[in-house]
C-alpha cells in the first residue's frame, strides 16, 4: 500500500513538472511594420500569409516573411499552431513550393528577438512572431482572431 | 549458460549506448535552448541600456564650465554620438540581407535520382539507369518580378540530352493577378505542375502513364502567355490560370511542344479552378479545361485537321498521413473534315500514408492507374486499355533524401500483354 502511495505521488509530481514546463513562456504576438494596412487577422489569414498563398498586402507592397531559427520557442509555436508541420515537412513544404513557382524564396531566418524587432521595424511589409513581453517600440502588433496576446483565448501560445 | 551471459551483456551494452545517444541529444537541445533564453536575455538587457541611453541624451546638459568646454568642446558629444548611433544603424543595415534586397538575387536547387529496374517482359529496360538531373533557378528581378527556370539532363544511348523544361518570367500585380510568359508545364494535370521534375518531391519512382514524360496522352508542355491568381471567395480559397500558347506540334511530334512555334497558327488555351479551402488544411480540388487544334505533321501549315478538347478534375490532399491524389482526364479528337469524333479517358488513384513509427520515416503507397484509348484513335495513334498497379514504400534518409521500392503490375489489352516489375531509386535535392 506505501509503494502504491509513493508511485502515485511520484506520477502526480511527474505531471505537475511536465504541466509547469509546458506552459512556461508568454504569448506570441504576430508584429508587422507600422506601414503594414492590416490590424486584424484571423488564424486563416494568418496560416495563408505564413504558407505563401497571400503573397502582397496590396498591390504595392509584398509580404515579407520572417520564421525563426530552429530551437527557438517562437519557431517551436508556429511550425505547431500555424504550419501544422514537423521541421522536416516545414523545409520540404519550401523546397516543393519554389520549385513550383509558387514562391521566390522561403522565409527569411531571423536569429534572436532584437534581430526581428530590427527587421520588422525596418522593412515594410515585413511580418514575424515574437514574444509578446519583447515587442518594442516600432513594431505593430496584430490582433489574432481579434485578440491581442494576453487575452484569454489568445491562439498562439 | 556462458553464451547467454554474453548475450545479455552485450544487449546491455547496446542498450546503453543507446540511451547514451539519446541522452547526448538530449542534452545538446537543451543546451541550445539555454543558448537562446540567454540571448534573449542579453538582448532584453541592451534594450534596457539603450532606453537608458536615450533619456540620458534627452536630459538638458548642464552649464558648462570653462574647464569643461576647454576639455571638451559642446558640440563635440553630439556629433560623436550621432556619427556613432549612424555607424551603428549601418552596420546593423549591412549585416540584415533583407534591408538591402539586391536584384537579381539568383538561387540554384539541384534534384537528381538514380534508378533500378527488373522486369519479367523485354519491352521495360531493366539495370541500373541514371535518373534525370536537374537544375532550378528562382531569382527576383525586382520585388514584383521573378524567374524561374528548369534544365533537365537525361541519359541517353550515346550521350545526355540537355532540355529546357520550364523558363518563365512573371509580372505580380497583387495576389489576383500575377502574368507569366514562357515555357511551362501544362495546367491541365494536378501532378504535372505539382510535382515537375524532381523525383524526390513525389512520393513514388513513377509518374502516372496518363501524364508521363514523353508521353502522348496530355500535353506535357505549353509555351506562352498565363495570367494566374486567387478569386476572392472567402474560406473557399479560389484560385485561377488561363493561359493561351502554342500547343502541341503535330500528330507526329505529338509529344513536343511548340517551342519554335505554332505548327497551325491555332493557339491553344487553357484553363483552370481550384480551390484550397481553409477549414481542410492540405486539401486541393479543382477543374481544367484545354483547347487547340492538331496537324497531321509540321509541313500541314493551314491544314488544322483535329480539335482537341480535354477536361479533367483532380482532388488532391497532401497531409502526410494520408496523403490522397485522384485524377481523371477525358480527351476528345474530333475530325474536321469527318465529324468522327473519339473519346479516350485516363485516371488515377494513389493513397500513400507516413507511418508513426521509426522517426516516421516511411511512408507505403498504393496506386492504381487506368487509360482506355479506342481503336482507330488517328491523335493519340495506338488503341490501349491500360489498367496497372503500383505498390511501394519510400524511406526518407534524411530531409533532403530518399530511397524508394516499388512493384508495378501493369495489364494491355491491345496487343495483349502483361508484366511485373521491381523498381528501386534514391532521389534528392541538393
Amino acid at each position: 500500500m506505501k509503494t502504491l502511495r509513493i508511485i502515485l505521488i511520484s506520477i502526480l509530481l511527474s505531471a505537475a513538472a511536465l504541466h509547469a514546463q509546458s506552459s512556461k513562456g508568454g504569448d506570441i504576438a504576430v508584429v508587422v511594420h507600422p506601414d503594414t494596412p492590416v490590424s486584424d487577422l484571423n488564424m486563416a489569414d494568418v496560416r495563408k500569409v505564413f504558407l505563401g498563398e497571400r503573397q502582397y498586402w496590396n498591390s504595392k507592397l509584398p509580404v515579407i516573411l520572417l520564421v525563426r531559427a530552429p530551437v527557438a520557442r517562437e519557431r517551436e509555436i508556429v511550425l505547431r499552431t500555424i504550419y501544422k508541420m514537423t521541421e522536416s515537412q516545414f523545409k520540404q513544404f519550401w523546397v516543393a513550393k519554389i520549385f513550383r513557382s509558387e514562391a521566390v524564396s522561403a522565409p527569411k531566418i531571423v536569429y534572436s528577438t532584437d534581430m526581428t524587432q530590427q527587421i520588422v521595424s525596418a522593412v515594410p511589409g515585413s511580418i514575424a512572431f515574437m514574444d509578446a513581453k519583447a515587442v518594442g517600440p516600432g513594431l505593430k502588433v496584430v490582433k489574432v482572431d481579434g485578440l491581442l496576446p494576453g487575452e484569454p483565448g489568445y491562439p498562439l501560445r | 549458460m556462458r553464451t547467454l551471459g554474453k548475450l545479455c551483456v552485450l544487449l546491455l551494452m547496446v542498450s546503453t549506448a543507446g540511451l547514451a545517444q539519446e541522452t547526448t541529444s538530449a542534452d545538446q537541445a537543451q543546451l541550445l535552448k539555454s543558448l537562446v533564453e540567454r540571448v534573449n536575455a542579453l538582448e532584453q538587457e541592451v534594450q534596457q541600456l539603450k532606453e537608458q541611453n536615450r533619456q540620458l541624451q534627452n536630459q538638458p546638459a548642464p552649464p558648462a564650465t570653462p574647464a569643461q568646454t576647454a576639455a571638451a568642446p559642446s558640440t563635440t558629444n553630439p556629433v560623436v554620438t550621432t556619427a556613432v548611433q549612424q555607424a551603428v544603424h549601418d552596420h546593423t543595415a549591412a549585416e540584415l540581407p533583407e534591408v538591402n534586397e539586391s536584384y537579381p538575387n539568383l538561387k540554384i536547387r539541384g534534384f537528381a535520382n538514380i534508378d533500378y529496374s527488373e522486369t519479367d517482359t523485354k519491352t521495360q529496360p531493366s539495370g541500373f539507369t541514371m535518373g534525370q538531373f536537374v537544375l532550378h533557378f528562382s531569382s527576383a528581378l525586382s520585388r514584383k518580378t521573378s524567374f524561374f527556370g528548369e534544365l533537365s539532363f537525361t541519359a541517353q544511348q550515346s550521350n545526355y540530352s540537355a532540355d529546357v523544361e520550364r523558363a518563365i518570367i512573371r509580372y505580380d500585380l497583387n495576389d489576383h493577378l500575377k502574368v507569366s510568359f514562357g515555357r511551362y508545364h501544362t495546367p491541365i494535370n494536378y501532378w504535372n505542375t505539382a510535382f515537375h521534375h524532381g523525383a524526390w518531391l513525389q512520393t513514388t519512382i513513377s509518374r502516372p502513364e496518363m501524364i508521363r514524360f514523353g508521353g502522348r496522352f496530355l500535353p506535357v508542355h505549353f509555351v506562352g502567355a498565363l495570367a494566374e491568381g486567387t478569386i476572392p471567395s472567402g474560406p473557399l480559397g479560389l484560385n485561377y490560370n488561363f493561359g493561351v500558347g502554342n500547343g502541341r506540334q503535330s500528330i507526329t511530334l505529338l509529344s513536343r511542344d511548340g517551342d519554335p512555334g505554332d505548327v497551325n497558327g491555332s493557339r491553344a488555351i487553357v484553363g483552370s479552378v481550384f480551390a484550397r479551402p481553409a477549414s481542410i488544411e492540405g486539401l486541393q480540388f479543382g477543374g481544367a479545361f484545354y483547347k487547340d487544334k492538331i496537324s497531321p505533321d509540321a509541313n500541314s501549315v493551314t491544314q488544322s485537321r483535329f480539335n482537341e478538347w480535354i477536361a479533367s478534375g483532380h482532388i488532391a490532399y497532401e497531409r502526410e498521413s494520408p496523403e490522397i491524389l485522384a485524377e481523371f482526364s477525358h480527351v476528345r479528337h474530333n475530325d474536321i473534315l469527318t465529324g468522327r469524333t473519339w473519346d479516350s479517358q485516363g485516371a488515377y488513384a494513389q493513397v500513400a500514408y507516413r507511418l508513426p513509427w521509426a522517426n516516421k520515416k516511411f511512408k507505403p503507397y498504393y496506386r492504381f492507374e487506368y487509360i482506355h484509348i479506342p481503336g482507330g484513335e488517328p491523335v493519340l495513334l495506338i488503341p490501349e486499355l491500360k489498367a496497372g498497379h503500383t505498390l511501394g514504400t519510400r524511406y526518407d534518409i534524411t530531409d533532403f533524401a530518399a530511397f524508394k521500392v516499388e512493384y508495378r503490375n501493369w495489364r494491355r489489352d491491345i496487343p495483349a500483354d502483361r508484366w511485373n516489375g521491381f523498381f528501386a531509386q534514391t532521389a534528392f535535392t541538393f
